[in-house]
């Protein structure tokens, strides 16, 4: 569906430029006077036809694209009277004519006074080359490249001629090696001379790539059986090259995977590995600030649409706000209490979870909430041999800019001083004047109103629903164990690595088998290191 | 002289429990086989079913209490002890179904038919046999407990990273027993069953039966858990708890006592899963949630952790209150069970009975000290004299 | 050589060379000190002198980097577990008092009884008549036969410690290892305290960490100073407060 709609787009795109293109430059390249060759169409079968449009290509014209695509989108008519061919289009009852080569008016005409020409998809196939031939010449950088992209897509030995002729004066690096590429492909299907191919199928080998793979096969049949070792060579070759991209990938949607647990886990560092709450409702936080994100997205949708691509950066204060403010509430209301009995802190939060829980279903009910991605979130590019996706992109970026910023609170500011001091030695610091119950207090919320606009970043991606926080919880406390309790840098190298090993494990056993061996793995490692990847060590610890 | 009667005061106070146990283990299922059901005192069989599910209930409630309340480590997995119980007892009530299936196959049960097994997974087998179905009732929980002990205690994963460590593994089951190819019937679990020792399950004798056995299980592991808690044993198992490594310099080896009782504690919590699921009919992978267990620590907390009636206690009435509350006001139920959480862990931290025996023995520690400040005097004497040597 | 090795023959605990860091901080710098059996001995050192991680490194509960640990000429610490150490006969007591809160007093000398320990072997344990007159002359040496139903949660802070060298005795063990007995005593304690180590020091060895020089004192024994994870000055009291470096270090001028 997608790629339908895209090439669609890039044709008409490629329309549009043409004709821009055509009116610039009106009398590029005019060996031969097309006109006899399109009004042979009216005549052809869809044989002929093929061969017209070769002919047609091979005059290097570029006025000529708009008829071509006009042709291929079904537009391209002759008029019954006189055998001539026109570019229609509908208005009203009739037809506007408009003359194939000029583009000039020809007036308009009944409906039944025109029939179309017809047309196939081998055709279309025939036309789209001949249009990236048309276009090679172009004194348009853009408008070349996606000409020898067309080229590549549909290669053809008629091409190549052009092609050489193209390549001969391009001075635009990119544009050049991507004809190139065109070139060796057309020529595989050519009749030139079997050293020739063979040198192509080097070319194309060294640009690897899946769709290099498909081309070379595709290729081969038609190949001479000589050649036959070059081509598999050079497709084992490519997929040694492509299977480093996969790990690429894979190493990739591990990161994002990795990120995704940092950011659900990177709140419940300090919670629970900072100040030692056993914080169940940490997925809650989370789940807040995923609400806070809708809510947000509806009074921006009632009341401001044009903030839409906003509305996440909008949405993030707010859930910080949000949930620092029940963090704080909490805190004081149920944790102060427990501070030094860690398991009984398990039980309160726990409680605290499901009152949160119960509270949104009751105001939002239990289905999930339809949260929207802004425009810049949606898409993908690709580097190389792999697929990158903006919004894994922007969720990476996102988590490690929260943890950058966290290390600097913790750091380098005076709360963060405050902070550390209250875990590290409770007494002192109040001796010391700190005033411990409020570091106690924000510290919490600080924690709360990151799982909170955590929330934000993930209801991206996931389900927006009042169980959201369930499903995150235990992975949070994994990374944190994992990581070391206390540490912030282990959470981070806890989530990543946890995340690429579950992605490379999910490929070979599946992803649900796959999560319940990182489990395990996980269980195991804590028996070897108990205090996790990077512990602290010495006496202080035992104390 | 005083420890001696308190201890016998608390011996007391089992017998005292037993009996009342066994007393409504007989009492309700006689009332609800031999009076008419219209009589005022008749117990109807979805009642007594009831009951029965809250008796299983304490049970893992009880087997909770004695790794939590008595040696300090607080279990986030004894639900899968109790759902691997409870699989074990559905696998022997699956074989007894036999050609009854809806495609009637004599060997496979439904889902395997429907899953296209061809022959029954290595793992089935013997099930077919109630002996070797009630061994696997306590030996595949006792086993799991076990492997996950001894790696656990001795590498002295303590406290909190071995309450997250056990939710992992509850979690890791529960996705495993998601999968249909695991061979335990997927999402759907073990359902549909019809005999078990050849009495249909649905029969009023056979739930009275089961309703029986019950309290005579959770009368017997009381007594089980009442003897090892008030042995030499359990005093050192208190003494893990409270101060472990005294207990391990005066030369115990605390990894053996704790795997010795978490294997314990899981063969009870297995019983209570064997025992729970032909009285509710089912049993899904839905039982190892994580969430169920904690629920579990919520009774033990409510009830009272390190006495032993107070879990089965805090089961019943925390479950009452459940099935009271999902029935009158749904909405309700996870705001008071939230609350109930919080409350007991702010005002309540020894829970109901945990409270009434403070009491009693701060009493008791009042009249200790005044004997204390009568002696006090003599020693110190004793001790000047000897400085004076 | 051959004066070392007689040494070592005849020591109770015999450490040489052992050194342990934490994260690049070198907690014991190639320490080397023998206990001889029925010494009564004290060991003093400014804070993080690696007093209590020298006990740590004896009783098992951390392993040196490098170094020899013998017991009795013939046993290698270093390989066994607290527990295994602790039936060797090798008792410590907590720089904080550390008994079972929850037992009574009675109960807290019943579990340190040097009895066999293994799971089946507690859980069918019974009182004998041996055991409770054991535990009933202990109580008489700890001075708290009185107090023996009493809980221990709600003993004083000096009583506890007491308890707790009680629980030690109960243990049987060859070598006592006591960190800073009387830290929070009154002055009476602490001198009901010394008379109470030197008694137990006439059937075994004793090992006393302690900053309180007039204790100290009172021991009237054999003095060992660390300062920096190894041994600055040995000798008797008077020698070593003497000794300038330990004036230097520890005592301050």
């Amino acid at each position: 569906m997608t790629s339908k709609v895209a090439f669609r787009v890039l044709q008409s795109l490629g329309l549009l430029l043409c004709l821009i293109f055509s009116l610039a430059a009106p009398s590029f390249a005019q060996q031969t006077d097309p006109k006899p060759l399109i009004d042979a169409l009216s005549k052809a079968d869809f044989g002929e036809a093929e061969k017209l449009i070769g002919q047609l290509a091979a005059t290097g014209d570029a006025r000529l694209v708009p008829a071509l695509n006009a042709f291929s989108e079904g537009d391209l008519y002759f008029r019954k009277s006189d055998n001539l061919v026109f570019i229609g289009k509908a208005a009203g009852s009739n037809y506007e004519l408009t003359d194939p080569v000029t583009g000039a008016s020809a007036g308009q005409t009944a409906k039944n006074a025109v029939t179309k020409i017809k047309i196939n998809n081998s055709l279309r196939r025939v036309i789209r080359s001949a249009m990236g031939g048309l276009t090679l010449l172009s004194p348009d950088r853009g408008v070349r490249l996606q000409a020898a992209d067309a080229v590549l897509r549909s290669p053809s030995a008629e091409n190549l001629e052009l092609l050489e002729t193209a390549i001969s004066k391009e001075t635009d690096g990119e544009v050049k090696a991507r004809m190139v590429e065109a070139r060796a492909v057309s020529l595989l299907s050519s009749d030139r001379s079997i050293d020739e191919k063979r040198t192509a199928i080097q070319t194309i080998k060294n640009y690897g790539g899946r769709n290099a793979i498909g081309i070379l096969m595709g290729a081969s049949a038609g190949l001479d059986p000589s050649l036959k070792g070059d081509v598999d060579a050079a497709i084992a070759s490519i997929e040694s090259g492509q299977r480093l991209w996969d790990i690429g990938q894979n190493v990739w949607y591990g990161v994002s995977l990795g990120s995704v647990l940092l950011l659900a886990a990177i709140g419940l560092a300090i919670t629970f590995g900072v100040m030692g709450i056993i914080n169940m409702a940490h997925g809650e936080m989370v789940m807040l600030g995923a609400y806070s994100t809708f809510v947000v997205q509806q009074l921006i949708r009632d009341h401001a649409p044009g903030l839409f691509d906003w509305s996440l950066a909008i949405a993030l204060p707010v859930a910080f706000l949000v949930t620092g403010a029940v963090g704080l509430v909490v805190e004081r209301g149920v944790i102060r209490f427990l501070y030094g009995r860690p398991l009984e802190t398990l039980l309160a939060t726990w409680g605290v979870s499901l009152i949160l829980q119960q509270t949104i279903r009751s105001i939002f009910g239990p289905t999930n909430q339809e949260v929207g991605n802004p425009s810049w979130m949606s898409g993908s590019f690709p580097v190389g041999g792999m697929t990158i996706t903006w919004n894994r992109m922007w969720i990476i970026a996102f988590s490690l800019s929260i943890f950058v910023a966290l290390l600097v609170v913790m750091k380098k500011s005076s709360f963060g001083l405050n902070m550390r001091a209250v875990t590290q030695n409770r007494r002192m610091a109040s001796s010391m004047g700190i005033k411990t119950p409020w570091v106690d207090a924000f510290t919490f919320a600080l924690g709360s109103g990151i799982a909170g606009i955590a929330g934000v970043a993930l209801s991206q991606i996931d389900n927006v629903s009042p169980n959201l926080g369930q499903s995150y919880i235990i992975d949070s406390f994994m990374v944190v164990v994992f990581g070391g309790v206390g540490n912030l840098w282990g959470t981070l190298v806890g989530a990543l690595s946890l995340g690429v090993l579950n992605k490379f494990l999910e490929p070979s056993v599946g992803a649900v088998l796959g999560k319940i061996l990182v489990l395990v793995l996980i269980i195991l490692f804590i028996q070897k290191r108990p205090r996790g990847l990077f512990a602290l060590k010495g006496r202080a610890v035992e104390a | 002289m005083i420890s001696g009667f308190v201890f016998r005061a608390l011996e007391g106070r089992i017998v005292a429990a037993v009996g009342i146990l066994l007393g409504i283990g007989i009492l309700v299922p006689a009332l609800n086989l031999l009076t008419p059901p219209d009589s005022a005192i008749h117990i109807p069989t979805y009642a007594m079913a009831l009951f029965g599910k809250y008796l299983c209930y304490a049970l893992l409630a009880l087997a909770l209490d004695l790794v939590w309340g008595y040696c300090g480590i607080l279990s986030l997995g004894h639900g899968a002890f109790f759902a691997l119980g409870g699989y074990a007892m559905g696998m022997y009530l699956m074989r007894q179904i036999g050609p009854r299936g809806v495609y009637g196959n004599p060997i496979l049960p439904d889902f395997m038919v429907f899953l296209n097994y061809k022959e029954l997974p290595w793992f089935w087998h013997g099930f077919d046999w109630f002996i070797f179905a009630m061994a696997m009732v306590i030996v595949v929980p006792g086993l799991l407990a076990f492997i996950f002990g001894w790696f656990a205690f001795r590498s002295r994963v303590n406290g909190v990273y071995l309450s997250i460590i056990t939710q992992a593994m509850t979690y890791a089951l529960l996705l495993a027993f998601f999968r249909n190819d695991m061979g335990f019937g997927g999402n759907n679990g073990l359902t549909d069953f019809k005999d078990i020792l050849g009495f249909s399950v649905q029969a009023d004798g056979t739930r009275a039966v089961l309703f029986f056995m019950s309290a005579l299980m959770l009368s017997l592991c009381l007594i089980l858990a009442s003897a090892i808690v008030r042995s030499k044993f359990g005093k050192v198992l208190v003494g893990v708890r409270d101060a472990e490594s005294r207990v391990r310099f005066l030369g115990f080896r605390v990894e053996n006592i704790k795997l010795f009782t978490f294997v314990v504690s899981a063969m009870m919590a297995g019983i209570a899963g064997a025992l729970f699921v032909p009285q509710v009919g089912i049993i899904n992978p839905g039982e190892f949630a994580p969430a169920n267990s904690i629920e579990v620590v919520v009774w033990t907390a409510v009830g009272g952790r390190g006495t032993l009636i107070g879990p089965i206690i805090g089961a019943i009435l925390v479950n009452g209150g459940k099935s009271f509350f999902t029935g009158a006001f749904p909405e309700i139920w996870l705001f008071a069970l939230g609350g109930l959480f919080i409350a007991v862990t702010l005002f309540l931290p020894k829970g109901i009975v945990g409270t009434i025996q403070h009491g009693l023995k701060a009493r008791h520690a009042l009249k200790a000290a005044a004997d204390a400040e009568k002696g006090r005097g003599d020693a110190t004497t004793v001790a000047q004299a000897q400085a004076a040597e | 050589m051959n004066m070392i090795s007689e040494t070592r023959q005849k020591s109770l605990l015999y450490l040489e060379n052992v050194s342990v860091s934490f994260d690049g901080f070198k907690a014991l710098n190639s320490l080397s000190f023998v206990v001889e059996p029925g010494e009564l001995r004290a060991i003093i050192g400014p804070n993080g002198a690696g007093k209590t991680t020298m006990m740590d490194i004896i009783t098992g509960k951390t392993r040196p980097d490098t170094g020899t640990v013998l017991f009795e000429d013939t046993i290698d610490l270093t390989k066994r577990d607290e527990a295994d150490i602790a039936q060797l006969g090798i008792g410590r007591k907590f720089q904080k008092p550390t008994v079972f809160e929850s037992h009574t007093v009675w109960d807290n000398l019943e579990l340190a009884l040097n009895r066999s320990r293994g799971v089946f072997a507690t859980l069918f344990y019974t009182l004998s008549a041996e055991d409770k007159a054991r535990i009933e002359e202990i109580l008489e040496t700890i001075r708290m036969t009185h107090r023996k139903n009493e809980y221990a949660a709600n003993l004083s802070h000096g009583q506890k410690q007491w308890l707790e060298i009680g629980m030690l005795l109960a243990q049987e063990p060859k070598l006592l290892l006591v960190d800073e007995p009387v830290a929070g005593m009154t002055d009476a304690e602490t001198a009901e305290t010394a008379v109470l180590l030197k008694e137990i020091a006439k059937t075994r060895s004793v090992v006393v960490v302690e900053h309180d020089m007039g204790f100290i004192r009172e021991l009237g024994v054999k003095v060992t100073c660390l300062a920096e994870g190894s041994v600055l000055a040995e000798g008797s009291i008077d020698f070593v407060s003497n000794d300038p470096k330990v004036i230097e270090n520890y005592l301050g001028r």
